[in-house]
This record gives C-alpha cells, sequence and structure tokens, in this order.
C-alpha cells in the first residue's frame, strides 16, 4: 500500500508538470488537424479560452491556452472575437466530439503559439 | 457547462461569483498557486504530525509537536478549502461528475473522520505522553493512515484534469 502511494505520488508530481495545466493525453497527437473558418462564438475564459470555428466540414469547438497567457502572446480577446477567422492547428479530442486542443492559430496574418 | 449535472452545481457554475473567477485574469491562477501553497503548507504540518504519531521525532514531546503543527495544519486546510472552492467553482458542471473528483471528496471525509476518531480515542493519551515515550497502536495506525490518505489526495487533485 505504501508502495503503490509512493509510486501514484511520483507520477503525480512528475506528470504534473510535464504535461501543463490539463494533460494533452486525450488529444490525438499522431492526427492533427488544420481547423480554418469564421469564429462563431468565444469565450474568453479561464482554465483555457475556448471559441467555436465553422469550418469547411463542421463547427468545431477549439480549445486555446488561459486567459493571462493568451494576452501575454498578443492574442488578446479582440483577436478571437466573434467574426474574425482563425485557422488553428492542433489535435482532435479523444473524449469530446469535435472539439480539439490548438497548439497555434492564425488570425490576420499573424501566428500565436497556445504552448 | 454540463447541463446534465445537477442544479445545484449548474447555478454555482452559472453565478457571478463563478463568472468573475473565470473572466479574471489573474483570479483562476492566484487560486492555483494558492492551492499547490496551502498544498505544501498542509502536507508540511501533517507530516510532523504523523511522523510523531508513528514514533518518529522520538525525543520531542507529543503534546507540544503535535500542538503546533495542527494549528498550521487548519490553516492550511482552510486555505485548501477557499483556493479549492475557487477552482470547483468556475467548472463546477463538468468537476462534479469527474469520477477522481468525487473519488478525491470521498477521501477528504474519510481523512477528517480519521481526524474525528483520533481527537475522540486517541488524542488524550498521546498528548500525556513524555519525550520517548513509546506510541500507542492506535496512534501509530491514526498516523500511519493519515499520511497514505493525505498522499492519495494530493494524487487525485492533480489527476482530475486527466479524466
Amino acid at each position: 500500500m505504501t508502495k503503490r502511494v509512493a509510486i501514484l505520488a511520483a507520477l503525480a508530481i512528475v506528470a504534473g508538470p510535464a504535461l501543463a495545466h490539463h494533460g494533452w493525453g486525450s488529444y490525438d497527437a499522431a492526427h492533427p488537424v488544420t481547423v480554418a473558418g469564421p469564429i462563431v462564438t468565444s469565450k474568453f475564459e479561464n482554465p483555457h479560452v475556448t471559441v467555436s470555428v465553422r469550418g469547411s466540414d463542421k463547427t468545431w469547438t477549439v480549445t486555446l491556452a488561459p486567459t493571462s497567457r493568451m494576452v501575454s502572446r498578443g492574442a488578446s480577446a479582440a483577436v478571437v472575437a466573434v467574426g474574425k477567422t482563425i485557422s488553428a492547428y492542433g489535435y482532435p479530442s479523444t473524449a469530446e466530439k469535435d472539439e480539439m486542443r490548438a497548439e497555434r492559430i492564425t488570425v490576420d496574418g499573424k501566428t500565436y503559439e497556445m504552448r | 457547462m454540463n447541463e446534465h449535472a445537477p442544479a445545484l452545481f449548474v447555478a454555482l457554475e452559472a453565478s457571478n461569483f463563478a463568472a468573475a473567477i473565470r473572466q479574471s485574469l489573474f483570479l483562476y491562477p492566484l487560486a492555483n498557486v494558492g492551492h499547490i501553497l496551502s498544498l505544501a503548507c498542509f502536507a508540511a504540518a501533517v507530516g510532523v504530525m504523523d511522523v510523531r504519531l508513528i514514533g518518529g521525532l522520538s525525543a520531542t514531546a507529543p503534546a507540544r509537536v503535535i500542538g503546533r503543527a495542527r494549528r498550521f495544519a487548519i490553516a492550511a486546510l482552510c486555505g485548501l478549502a477557499v483556493t479549492g472552492f475557487m477552482l470547483f467553482a468556475a467548472e463546477a458542471s463538468h468537476v462534479v461528475l469527474n469520477p477522481v473528483f468525487q473519488v478525491k471528496m470521498a477521501l477528504i471525509a474519510v481523512g477528517i473522520a480519521n481526524v474525528a476518531i483520533y481527537e475522540l480515542a486517541a488524542r488524550r493519551v498521546v498528548e500525556a505522553l513524555p519525550p520517548g515515550a513509546p506510541m500507542p497502536t492506535r496512534a501509530r495506525l491514526a498516523g500511519g493512515f493519515s499520511l497514505g490518505l493525505w498522499l492519495l489526495v494530493a494524487a487525485c487533485g492533480r489527476s482530475i484534469a486527466y479524466f
């Protein structure tokens, strides 16, 4: 039992910083997608900013970075506002339907890294 | 928002309080950092108490060591509760359905029950002991159980994001 607890605790300590706030484990990094289209809804909120994007095939929920990181990288609320055209490169969720996690986004010719 | 969650948690997530935490640039990260710092203090205080109960630090007077550490543990637990509630409120309807979160809450209840049992059944005996005296079995059990349990709670907390 003590050993199991120690292993769990060690795992938690190691996995925490390596994977940042949320795991990228439930995103399929082997099959990246690029979703491009107009932003239909935008929630500039913690823990992650999310926008929905009307892509060519369907409307995607695109998960971006925490608000403070968005702002510090220059991707303010105005950059990802409703009506803007966005191109998001990232990984589709293996848990949530039509959701993807963006590695980087491009708006008005400017690229912003989300990690 | 997950509408399938119990109404109380849907309402909590929809509240102005929760919205303020999500929309502020610094409140959510502040709660996150505060939760970790509170956890570090809590683990330190509980570690001292539990090690003493298991029989370590045996040259010290149990009443004195445990009494001092208890104040820090209670303060840190309050910090954990406040910051934890902030983090929870922001995403209440999702988090409440998270299986690891549910396990974590159950383990916290067990941990607090363990404290209550210790306070009722062992505290008086333990705090009357002089330095160097052997610890009674029930105190060793309570200390060992507590140490393992709170580590598990911490592991669950970090794991919520991955389930």
